[in-house]
């Protein structure tokens, strides 16, 4: 079968969500779950609205998976206004049958879910361990924005008035000082990042 | 001497054992009030608790007053952290003194009963306006109050506006603190402003008028900003009333709007979230016209223009183009060689003009990429000096000759240490910034301080062509990856869109004084661009720099900025401890404030010099007429500066209206002093107007604090009932107190008694607060987090909404056409894909929350506490499970340094271990960096980023 498309079960035919999965190719085919994401993982989608009408049909569909799958996705569509108590109901179900709960507030969010997942079957975890794209700017921005408050334009500010990043560590607070848009409280963060001890107690 | 009113608000208070919660003018001396209270304390009335206010200031303030008010009185009060062992902490809450405590850790040890509560005479909070019902300080009250009724709960804020914001809020503080009583004290109630206006201090105001350019900066600035106001009226999603550009001068318009849209943020189209980044971007721009000199206004232009994304909706207005015209107009302008004006608009600019001599042969040698079109076109400095810069120093020469008519002069030279009426002159801008940039005004000259703001500005651009051109030549020969090669990206639409004809030639002459000026540098110092990566280059190249860019001579000399910059690194921990105040006591020279709370001693140094060059005669001004001692103060450090300095002579640079209540207080405890106060004011400007406002906004404030307080219903037993739920009634108090804590009111819900062990890091957040209200015994702990998925059967991730907020990620037309990294979708779905044992909980708001616990617990066993704590504790001897706490490490400096390039899972704890700070890691040789990561390549990697240069923009 086609190990690039996402196998759709024909119980999903007529679902409008399948309009909004257009980054990956899908196809119909007769699987247990409603959407065969890869050979380990699944997803069942429920609209909030329809499970307050059945709310027994997701225990249903979760137990027909039975154990096959590595990762099992319950893909809530949230499309009611009172959400408290069926989100409770579906996050219980959820987790007392191993099921991965993802929500999406609209069609295209629910669709971009398992284009995602699909897409990034082989990928690293790299991008949520923190490390972003590769370039200086990006990186330096992402680096100095640890520091609380301080955002894109002091960091192009530190950047020019500094030259490197090894002189912005460098800085004294006076000299932090003098840049603008840099205030008191921000020198005070920025410089104690950088001089505070990473230990506090030896 | 303690202010009289001050008095009567004590007696008021005093008068309700059970405590109260007072609210007063800003700038009325909330620390003073304060102190005079804690003085009343005694040992045998029980401890005394105060929470730790945020900011540190405030805390550094009270202990000052408690000196000077008592200076018998020794004992500081003890700041109790969770650094305090058990004991320690155990021995301090029977002690009976006073002691500072942070909320987490009084929590943690009221919930685990590690608080004798009987012997503690009172709490008192200083920060009413930030309390809310989910707050820790609520928490804490409401359980300090089940195990004791008679102790007071006091309660300050010196912020009036914020307890006017949102429905109700006083009322629901009071609620949430049990507090019956509500004491205000407004400027213009009537023993206030009898005391203060009993003898007030000369007040000389003078209204300076902005230069032309300024006019037409902020008319500029105030349109465009009512255009943004106009598109955020159509959008019917803001209470029009609102929507008025006085509210967008203050920081809080960005509050009230925000409070308005959060629920339906999602909702918003881009149009109109891109307004609201953009009136605050504007507000900053107003701001930062009568506070930065026209090179840096234009620097700023320049980087906003660069950062602020071309989405911006204010940058294309029309008037937008104004803002940079005008300020660049302030700058500089470009002129035919023949003389004749390139842009007839620019005439009558009457500020002596400098030419660029020799501009055009420069620029053939040095500038290869500029082309013959740019030929003719000749830069000419305007460079515009700020209009109060010439007003202070007429002032201060005023002050000056007085001083001498006076014959104070010679006195004071002999009798340095100990006079009382020192004739300091004290000057008070906004911000640190202007401090020194008018230090630098008044000991050299206003056009040397534009000179230098103006190299700096052309350096920075010709490092840019720099970077450019070898980019285009060739990868440089060394492997300084980062910055040259793509750091250029981001600035190639900026250049694009200056190669067009004027623009082009605009640049080029730019380009060519800037290399000009820097060939000249070069020449004088041979460092300027080679970042060195062994340590002495480094720290060599840093001090030239300095030099380079001042080129001329350097107000202090370089050993000294050195030795500055080490007293920084060693004195930014003693600042925080109580050393500092004696700092403050000891120093008899008038001196003795430097301006960071941290860099006390630092700043001490830097002031001296300046102090010594203006009494001594013959280091007098360039211009040659004397000027007296000044100290420059900035607003934002927040200091008891006038109780420290005890200045005669004031000169208020940047209108503040909470400096000018401690002006009157000051002069109200001091009446039998002569105070000359200097208000310095653009006239006409927005200034002006937010200073007023300010004052006006206040009043309503507290008019509106009068209503409500007339209207407020308060139970009765508010004192001591109610436990804090407010909604239920509560169980027996009178057993012991820990089945309190668990029952703690018992909602029906909850059938059997359910606990749950919350990690001592997790009582910064709400939930904790919310699960106890619900009925959940909360036992607090030490949890090793990082490694739950390898521990726990089932590891959840909660992904909370915060209530007034709306309940989702994104707007369906925020998500866009492809998957994209950065996406929260992609996150969480890379996060499913490698931790599919991980299960995710959705909650709506905190409420939700616990109803979720609540029912996933239901037919669970309970958790074991001392189980807990054993879970991810590595076993092997000499790993003691506290040495791992997050809070022992400086979070945001460990944060910083794993996402630095060659930093990675595996090496960044060697360098934790074997490096004391990121400043220590700036300047380590790659060599010494391999041994510690174990590993060249990384070593390489990590010294390239923090070496690379800049790529500078525009």
């Amino acid at each position: 079968q086609n190990r690039n498309a996402i196998l759709v079960s024909n119980r999903q035919k007529g679902n409008p969500l399948l309009k909004y999965i257009r980054n990956v190719r899908w196809t119909f085919a007769d699987v247990v779950c409603d959407f065969l994401l890869s050979q380990t993982s699944c997803a069942l989608y429920l609209s909030l609205r329809y499970h307050l009408l059945h709310p027994d049909y997701l225990y249903y569909r979760i137990r027909e998976l039975q154990k096959n799958f590595k990762l099992r996705v319950v893909l809530c569509h949230v499309d009611v206004e009172d959400v408290v108590k069926p989100l409770l109901e579906v996050t219980k179900t959820a987790m007392l049958h191993d099921c991965t709960l993802l929500c999406g507030w609209s069609l295209e969010e629910c669709g971009r879910y398992l284009e995602t997942i699909k897409v990034y079957e082989n990928k690293p975890a790299d991008i949520i361990q923190g490390q972003l794209d590769s370039d200086y700017l990006s990186r330096l921005t992402h680096s100095l924005t640890t520091v609380r408050h301080v955002n894109k334009t002091d960091v192009v500010t530190l950047g020019t008035n500094f030259g490197s990043l090894s002189n912005i560590m460098g800085a004294s607070m006076e000299d932090l000082a003098r840049c603008p848009g840099i205030g008191e409280r921000k020198v005070k963060r920025l410089f104690d990042t950088f001089h505070e001890p990473f230990k506090r107690v030896e | 001497m303690v202010l009289q009113f001050h008095q009567h608000i004590i007696t008021e208070l005093l008068e309700d054992t059970n405590g109260g919660l007072v609210i007063l003018s800003s700038g009325l001396s909330l620390s003073k009030l304060i102190s005079s209270l804690l003085l009343l304390h005694s040992t045998s009335q029980g401890t005394l608790l105060i929470l730790s206010p945020s900011s540190a200031s405030l805390k550094s303030k009270i202990n000052f007053h408690l000196k000077t008010l008592n200076p018998q009185f020794y004992q500081i009060p003890v700041e109790i952290t969770a650094d305090l062992p058990i004991n320690h902490r155990h021995s301090l809450y029977s002690s009976g003194s006073i002691c500072f405590i942070t909320p987490r850790i009084l929590i943690v040890d009221l919930l685990t009963n590690k608080l004798p509560t009987s012997i503690i005479s009172g709490i008192i909070i200083l920060n009413a306006h930030s309390v809310t019902e989910t707050s820790t300080e609520a928490f804490i009250v409401r359980i300090f109050r089940s195990l004791n009724r008679t102790a007071f709960v006091r309660v300050f804020s010196d912020r009036p506006q914020a307890m006017v914001s949102g429905f109700a809020k006083a009322e629901r503080t009071m609620k949430c603190l049990h507090i019956r009583k509500m004491h205000l004290w407004p400027r213009f109630q009537v023993y206030v402003s009898q005391e203060l206006e009993m003898d007030p201090p000369d007040v000389v105001d003078i209204r300076v008028p902005m230069s032309k350019y300024m006019v037409g900066i902020q008319k500029a600035i105030v349109e465009v900003m009512g255009a943004c106001l106009k598109e955020m009226r159509k959008t019917n999603k803001v209470d029009v009333e609102d929507l008025t550009v006085e509210n967008g001068l203050f920081k809080s318009f960005d509050e009230i709007v925000r409070r308005q849209l959060d629920p339906i943020w999602h909702t918003l189209g881009k149009q109109t979230k891109q307004l609201v980044s953009d009136l605050k971007t504007l507000r900053k721009l107003l701001d930062y016209l009568v506070r930065y000199d026209a090179v840096t206004y234009l620097k700023y232009l320049d980087t906003l223009r660069v950062s602020e994304s071309f989405r911006s909706v204010w940058i294309f207005a029309e008037a937008s183009y104004k803002i940079f015209d005008y300020a660049k107009k302030r700058v500089y302008h470009l002129v035919r060689s023949d003389g004749m004006k390139l842009d007839e608009t620019s005439k009558g600019v009457k500020n002596k003009k400098k030419k660029v001599k020799g501009d055009n042969k420069d620029t053939e040698e040095a500038d290869v990429t500029s082309s013959t079109s740019s030929n003719g076109i000749v830069l000419e400095e305007v460079l515009e000096e700020a209009p109060k810069w010439k007003v202070l120093r007429d002032i201060l020469e005023e002050v000056e000759e007085e001083r001498q008519k006076q014959g104070m002069l010679r006195e004071e030279v002999l009798a340095e240490g100990e006079d009382t009426s020192n004739g300091i002159v004290l000057v008070a801008c906004k911000d640190e910034r202007s401090c020194l940039q008018l230090e630098e005004c008044i000991t050299n000259s206003p056009k040397k301080v534009m000179q230098d703001e103006w190299k700096k500005y052309l350096l920075n651009k010709v490092q840019l062509r720099d970077v450019v051109h070898k980019n285009k030549k060739k990868k440089s020969k060394e492997p300084k990856g980062f910055g040259i090669l793509n750091g250029v990206t981001p600035i190639s639409p900026a250049q694009n869109t200056e190669t067009s004809g004027v623009n082009k030639q605009e640049h080029d002459a730019l380009m060519a004084a800037a290399s000009k000026l820097r060939n000249l540098a070069e020449n004088n110092h041979v460092v300027e661009d080679t970042p060195q990566s062994n340590l002495e280059g480094h720290v060599r190249g840093k001090g030239k720099r300095k030099l380079g860019n001042r080129n001329g001579p350097i107000i202090i000399d370089d050993s000294g900025v050195q030795s500055n910059n080490k007293e920084d690194v060693t004195s930014g921990k003693m600042g925080m401890s109580d050393t500092k105040n004696e700092a403050h006591m000891d120093e008899t020279s008038p001196v003795s404030a430097g301006r960071f709370c941290e860099t006390e001693h630092g700043g001490i140094s830097v002031d001296d010099t300046v102090l010594r060059r203006h009494t001594c005669p013959s280091a007098m001004a360039k211009d040659g007429k004397p000027l007296p001692p000044v100290h420059f103060y900035a607003l934002e450090s927040d200091q008891p500066i006038l109780d420290i300095l005890n200045p005669s002579i004031i000169v208020v640079y940047h209108p503040d209206m909470t400096f000018v209540r401690e002006i009157e207080v000051y002069k109200a405890e001091n009446p039998s002093k002569k105070l000359k106060v200097y208000f310095i004011f653009y006239e006409d400007s927005t200034e002006v107007q937010k200073f007023e406002a300010s004052i006006r906004r206040e009043n309503g404030a507290f008019e509106s604090l009068i209503r409500q307080k007339s209207m407020m219903m308060i139970p009765v037993d508010q004192s001591g009932h109610g436990l804090g739920l407010n909604f239920t009634p509560d169980s027996d108090l009178n057993t012991a107190q820990n089945s309190i804590t668990r029952k703690a009111g018992g909602r029906k819900e909850v059938d059997k008694e359910m606990q749950i062990i919350v990690d001592m890091r997790e009582f910064m957040s709400s939930l904790p607060n919310i699960l106890h209200q619900k009925g959940m015994r909360i036992i607090p702990v030490t949890l090793e987090v990082e490694t739950m998925v390898r521990y726990y059967r089932i590891p959840v991730l909660l992904i909370e909404f915060s209530q007034d907020k709306s309940f989702s990620f994104q707007s369906a037309s925020d998500i866009g056409d492809d998957v994209t990294p950065n996406s929260i979708i992609s996150k969480l779905s890379l996060l499913a894909l490698h931790f599919p044992r991980l299960r995710i909980i959705w909650s709506r708001s905190l409420h939700a929350t616990s109803e979720i616990f609540a029912s996933l617990k239901a037919n669970q066993d309970e958790p074991d506490e001392t189980k807990a704590m054993r879970v991810g504790v590595p076993s092997e001897e000499g790993i003691v499970e506290s040495d791992v706490r997050a809070e022992n490490y400086n979070t945001s400096a460990v944060e910083f340094l794993r996402r630095l390039p060659g930093v990675s899972d595996s090496n960044y704890r060697a360098i934790l271990d074997r490096c004391k700070s990121l400043a220590e890691l700036a300047l380590l040789p790659v060599e010494q960096l391999a041994e510690i990561m174990g590993g060249h390549k990384a070593a390489c990697t990590l010294r390239d980023f923090l070496d690379a240069k800049y790529p500078t923009l525009l």
